[in-house]
């Protein structure tokens, strides 16, 4: 019954890894949702692509003897300068948001795409980075999760009431004293780590609806903002837990089995919507 | 005309004539363009000032302007005696209906208590409360407290937002168009509310609108804007000579909300 937890080292990994980045995605996604930045959160999902392509090419690890030194190390860096580029561009008003997002992302692809065909091994795995595998989380994946979850929690603690106040409306929150601009800096900022770290389990391809689907449907079910991010939190950590014994028993990319166990609670929570109304 | 606007505000006493917002002169600028200039104008403690012009005249411009959220490329803006500001304690704004998310997930009394404290509340303490349900009250809109924002109907959606905007007790409030989204049963009603409130806490008032019917419920006196002042004048200097009714574009009361 439970082989799926007591027979593999790396099963325990993707468990604990998937659960503290499914919980982290859906409090940052209570934002994305609210303030309407999936296409963000798409960008910066692409931006991870080019982040852990690049992270491949240097291949700083192996060159250094260094094992723990995967390419995440690269792309977090990266990613955290790509989200702050979008943020720049938008808040100083040289392009909207969106195209912004647009510009980057294709860049960091097509830079990704350029580094993978160019990289000396071949890059065999890169299905792993494009849909996430439950056999390619490491310990190390793990403690970096566990770190990035405690930073979410403390800025949560302490920013909550002032990005809440944001979400609602921006100028209102600016009228009340409230840093907005800094604040976007810093939800981006959290929103490209969480991201690059959720990459292992879901992949480049479905973290941004692996952000939005839990909120979403969190929201499905009414409440205030922090009632919302708490669903979306025990959604995000219950959707994942059953997306990585799905992919263990069935032996598909994680992403795909989270993302569907994920979009099966929305599809649920709609139909309850629609009958009951 | 003068018939047909009969003029209902009973003045108030203006002891003091002290100055609580002054514009000299100002200009303001945006993307390089001058879209207004030569603005002098005045409210006096505990008056009630209507702000009217074309649309894109510029009119919410002025009041971002008073709350700091830009500087005018030229001249002085002076609120309170001190700079343009936006300390809650000191002025009270109702923004346009249009230019906020209804869709956000929030209790009419989370907003307003978001004001009182600055910050988003998780929890409402029971002092919080109290404060929230006594402005409520002032707009007669006791029931709303626990009304999600988005089940709010435009007159309720505008009670709440005033409620939010009185909270921090201000000394100046400014509307911007409130009857907007507000049935045509109901926008008479809200004016006398509006020039109720504002009388009875001897508020000053800046409100702007399009609406001949809040002229004559709130107006003790009125700002005409376009690209400069037109006209700073009692209301009824201004019926009747026909700058009113051009100006606003003579659709007649409140064909543009």
């Amino acid at each position: 019954m439970l082989s799926w937890w007591t027979d593999h080292e790396f099963m325990r990994n993707a468990i604990m890894a998937g659960l503290l980045v499914g919980g982290m995605c859906a409090v940052l996604g209570t934002f994305v949702v609210q303030r309407n930045m999936a296409f963000v959160g798409e960008g910066l999902a692409h931006a991870a692509f080019g982040g852990v392509a690049l992270g491949l090419w240097l291949d700083i690890g192996t060159r250094y003897g260094l094992s723990w030194f995967g390419p995440i190390w690269i792309a977090v860096p990266f990613c955290i300068l790509v989200a702050l580029g979008i943020g720049w561009v938008g808040n100083k008003g040289y392009a909207t948001e969106s195209t912004a997002v647009g510009i980057f992302f294709s860049v960091s692809v097509a830079m990704g795409i350029v580094l993978v065909y160019i990289r000396k091994p071949p890059v065999k795995d890169l299905n792993t980075y494009l849909f996430g595998n439950i056999l390619a989380v490491q310990r190390t994946d793990v403690y970096a999760a566990l770190a990035m979850t405690v930073l979410v929690g403390l800025c949560m603690w302490r920013w909550w009431k002032s990005m809440a106040y944001v979400a609602f409306d921006r100028e209102l929150a600016r009228l009340s004293g409230i840093k907005v601009e800094r604040l976007d800096y810093l939800l981006l900022s959290l929103m490209a780590c969480v991201i690059v770290l959720s990459v292992r389990t879901v992949g480049v391809i479905l973290v941004s609806s692996y952000l939005i689907i839990p909120a979403a449907t969190a929201r499905l079910t009414g409440g205030s903002l922090f009632s919302m991010a708490v669903k979306a939190v025990i959604l995000g950590i219950v959707g994942s837990l059953a997306g990585l014994i799905m992919s263990y028993y069935v032996d598909v990319p994680s992403g795909a089995t989270v993302i569907l166990a994920l979009a099966g609670a929305f599809a649920l929570t709609t139909g309850w919507r629609v009958f009951r109304s | 005309m003068s018939q047909e606007v009969p003029q209902n505000v009973e003045r108030r006493v203006h002891h003091s004539g002290e100055k609580v917002l002054e514009f000299d002169g100002v200009e303001i600028t945006l993307g390089g363009r001058t879209i207004l200039h030569d603005i002098t104008f005045h409210v006096v403690r505990g008056e009630f000032l209507c702000l009217l012009g074309p649309n894109g005249a510029g009119k919410s411009t002025l009041l971002k302007a008073i709350l700091g959220l830009l500087t005018p490329s030229a001249g002085t803006i002076s609120v309170l005696g001190g700079p343009p500001t936006h300390d809650t304690s000191k002025i009270g704004y109702v923004p346009q209906r249009k230019d906020f998310d209804r869709s956000f997930p929030a209790t009419t009394i989370e907003m307003i208590v978001a004001n009182l404290r600055g910050q988003w509340p998780v929890r409402i303490k029971p002092d919080e409360r109290e404060k929230a349900m006594a402005v409520l009250a002032r707009v007669r809109g006791e029931k709303l407290a626990n009304s999600p924002l988005w089940a709010l109907s435009g007159g309720e959606s505008q009670r709440a937002f005033i409620a939010r905007a009185l909270v921090t007790e201000p000394e100046i409030i400014m509307f911007d168009e409130p009857a907007a989204g507000v049935d045509q049963r109901g926008r008479g009603e809200l004016y006398e509310l509006l020039n109720e409130i504002a009388a009875d806490d001897y508020l000053s008032a800046l409100m702007v609108t399009h609406s001949i019917t809040a002229i004559s419920k709130t107006a003790e006196k009125v700002v005409i804007v376009d690209g400069n002042v037109q006209a700073f004048a009692l209301p009824e200097e201004l019926f009747g000579n026909g700058t009113l009714m051009s100006l606003i574009g003579g659709h007649g009361p409140d064909a543009t909300e």
